[in-house]
């Protein structure tokens, strides 16, 4: 009898896997498929998605002289939106080149010309390790908690304000583009950084000006579509009271103005298309 | 100036210029400082004692209730770790997990079945072979109809975050961990979807190419080549979005799951600021793992 490894290949046992942690996880959570349909819920489903076909222009009911129109607000918070998560990926490209440069293993490689000193020795063997290592666990820790948590955090040490929404966004953002951006360098290839250090460059100049620009390509690639990721985390802040698109949309969707909901929905999707369609171009014309 | 200097002044002047990337970062430019300047941001306002009094505070309450006015013990953080950890910690960790893990698959799942009408070279009047006769305009549309259908499909599924999801779906369907699993596999699918539809698109056609001389319809040569094909790098897109459905997932409970977010919700409400910071920090663990998993399978299967 052929062993079992024969008869499934990795693959399968990899999805054969999957289907079984599927099953615990369904029985862990006791989920009941009935439950799935919306029973007594039917009729507020229906009107839903029913509303979805007709997108509201003005306030679906009567308003006080003097309210704001509702594309207005809409315009308002898609702009708030997007003014968040540009700000908040401003600081994250900053903070994540900076980490990036301490966490990438390529920052201070092996000189045979120069390392004869002992305190370059000293730095290269023991103190740049332990940089490496100390902002690599920095980034992860950053990184593996959620932007929601992270405001979560801010407003119980600060209390609600502009930065700390914009900190709440770009501090797990500074993780996950140091990590990116490091191992972007890392597999940038070397000739141009170690042409630099041969005519006596310094590994700042080395970085700076042979590596970081060869790189810039997939940085760019990457950057935009952590901004329209950051666009949504900006979307969700709304629903913790910063004035983006969220915030306008919970309140509409508690009093059941669901085509008022359609409206900001659409404009989400539409701003999340175009930023889509316009990172495609910049992507290709880069490359070129 | 130099002849030297004259030369690099040259060749500079001969660099390959691009003028829509300029504009494009001009553009991008003016976003931003007009993005910085319209956020008023209360600088002054941010070193006030008031702040800095709630700042003292938070420190001092992140500090283990039951430790506090007393000397370090490890056995008594141990006795508070423990106690949580047993009451609220562990249900909730594992709710989180297998949340994340029925939804990736539903996700996964749903989003194969759209993969081949996404796929531009698969919908088409003449899949992976030369036309016979000059394409006709009327034989072409309907496919590029159905390409932007499912392709829209996956637009919208994923322009709208999970939290907001989550946020309509509790209405429609009630308190429960559906909501949550469906508001995941929703995003997820539109993501996996787009780039499922894209390792397709990138198939080497020679295969493919051959089964369709063969006579083989679209689905029979989606079943044999291009399934087998395309495994090993969706397997790799799956377990990428499964570490991000674990990170999403830690939140989602902020609605009214019972998982980690909402002991974070319920703590923070509470004003119980070490248990939040403890469901926090179990969170990432949790994030860790899931990572750590998914790195070393996708090695594995990156290997084989």
């Amino acid at each position: 009898m052929r062993p079992l490894t024969r008869i499934f290949g990795l693959r399968s046992r990899v999805l054969l896997g999957i289907l079984i942690a599927g099953g615990w996880a369904a029985w862990q959570l006791q989920l009941d498929f009935h439950e799935l349909l919306p029973s007594n819920r039917w009729d507020t489903a229906r009107d839903f998605f029913h509303a979805a076909l007709s997108p509201a222009i003005v306030y679906e009911d009567p308003t006080p002289p003097g309210t704001q129109p509702l594309l207005a607000k809409v315009a308002k918070g898609i702009w708030q939106t997007i003014c968040f998560a540009m700000t908040a990926i401003s600081m994250a490209i900053v903070g994540g080149v900076l980490l990036g440069f301490l966490s990438s293993s390529a920052w201070w490689e092996d000189d045979p010309v120069r390392d004869t000193n002992w305190l370059r020795q000293l730095l290269r063997n023991l103190i740049n390790p332990t940089i490496v290592w100390l902002t690599r666990t920095f980034v992860v820790l950053i990184r593996s908690i959620h932007e929601l948590l992270w405001a979560i955090l801010f407003l119980s040490a600060m209390g609600l304000n502009t930065l700390t929404a914009i900190l709440a966004i770009a501090v797990p953002y500074t993780g996950y583009f140091a990590k990116v951006f490091s191992e972007i360098i890392d597999e940038t290839p070397r000739d141009a950084a170690y042409a630099i250090r041969e005519l006596g460059g310094s590994p700042f100049n080395v970085f700076f000006f042979g590596l970081l620009p060869r790189a810039l390509p997939d940085i760019t690639a990457y950057a935009c579509y952590r901004f329209e990721c950051a666009l949504r985390s900006s979307a969700v802040m709304g629903f913790f009271g910063i004035p983006t698109i969220g915030y306008y949309l919970r309140p509409a969707f508690d009093e059941q103005h669901f085509h008022e909901v359609w409206t900001y929905l659409y404009a989400l999707i539409l701003l999340i298309v175009i930023v889509d369609r316009w990172s495609d171009l910049l992507r290709r014309r880069i490359t070129q | 100036m130099s002849q030297r200097n004259l030369e690099i002044q040259s060749l500079r002047l001969k660099r390959p210029t691009n003028r829509f990337l300029r504009f494009n970062f001009l553009g991008l430019l003016i976003l931003l400082v007009a993005a910085w300047t319209h956020l008023d941001i209360p600088w002054p306002e941010l070193f006030s004692s008031r702040r800095i009094e709630n700042l003292q505070r938070f420190v001092h309450d992140i500090y283990p209730y039951d430790l506090r006015d007393q000397p370090f013990s490890f056995t008594g953080f141990w006795q508070w770790f423990t106690k949580i950890w047993s009451e609220k910690g562990f249900a909730a960790t594992q709710t989180t997990f297998s949340m994340s893990v029925v939804a990736i698959i539903l996700a996964g799942g749903t989003a194969m079945m759209f993969v081949l009408p996404a796929s531009r070279n698969v919908a088409s009047p003449e899949p992976f072979l030369p036309a016979s006769q000059k394409p006709q305009l009327r034989r072409h549309w309907p496919w590029k109809m159905l390409v932007a259908f499912v392709r829209g499909l996956f637009i919208v599924a994923r322009a709208i975050p999970e939290y907001i999801w989550a946020f309509l779906l509790i209405a429609l369907l009630g308190p429960g961990a559906w909501p949550a699993i469906l508001a995941l596999a929703i995003h997820n699918f539109g993501i996996l979807g787009k780039l499922g539809a894209e390792v397709v698109e990138n198939i080497d056609p020679t295969t493919p190419r051959a089964l369709r001389g063969q006579g083989l319809s679209r689905l029979q040569i989606g079943i044999v080549a291009l399934f087998p094909m395309s495994l090993s790098k969706w397997l790799l897109f799956f377990f990428y979005r499964w570490e991000t459905c674990i990170r999403e997932a830690t939140v989602l409970g902020m609605l009214g799951i019972v998982s980690l977010g909402f002991w974070t919700r319920e703590s923070r409400a509470r004003d119980w600021y070490d248990e939040m910071l403890l469901f926090i920090l179990l969170g990432a663990m949790l994030v860790l793992v899931g990572d750590f998993v998914s790195t070393v399978t996708r090695r594995w299967i990156r290997r084989a």
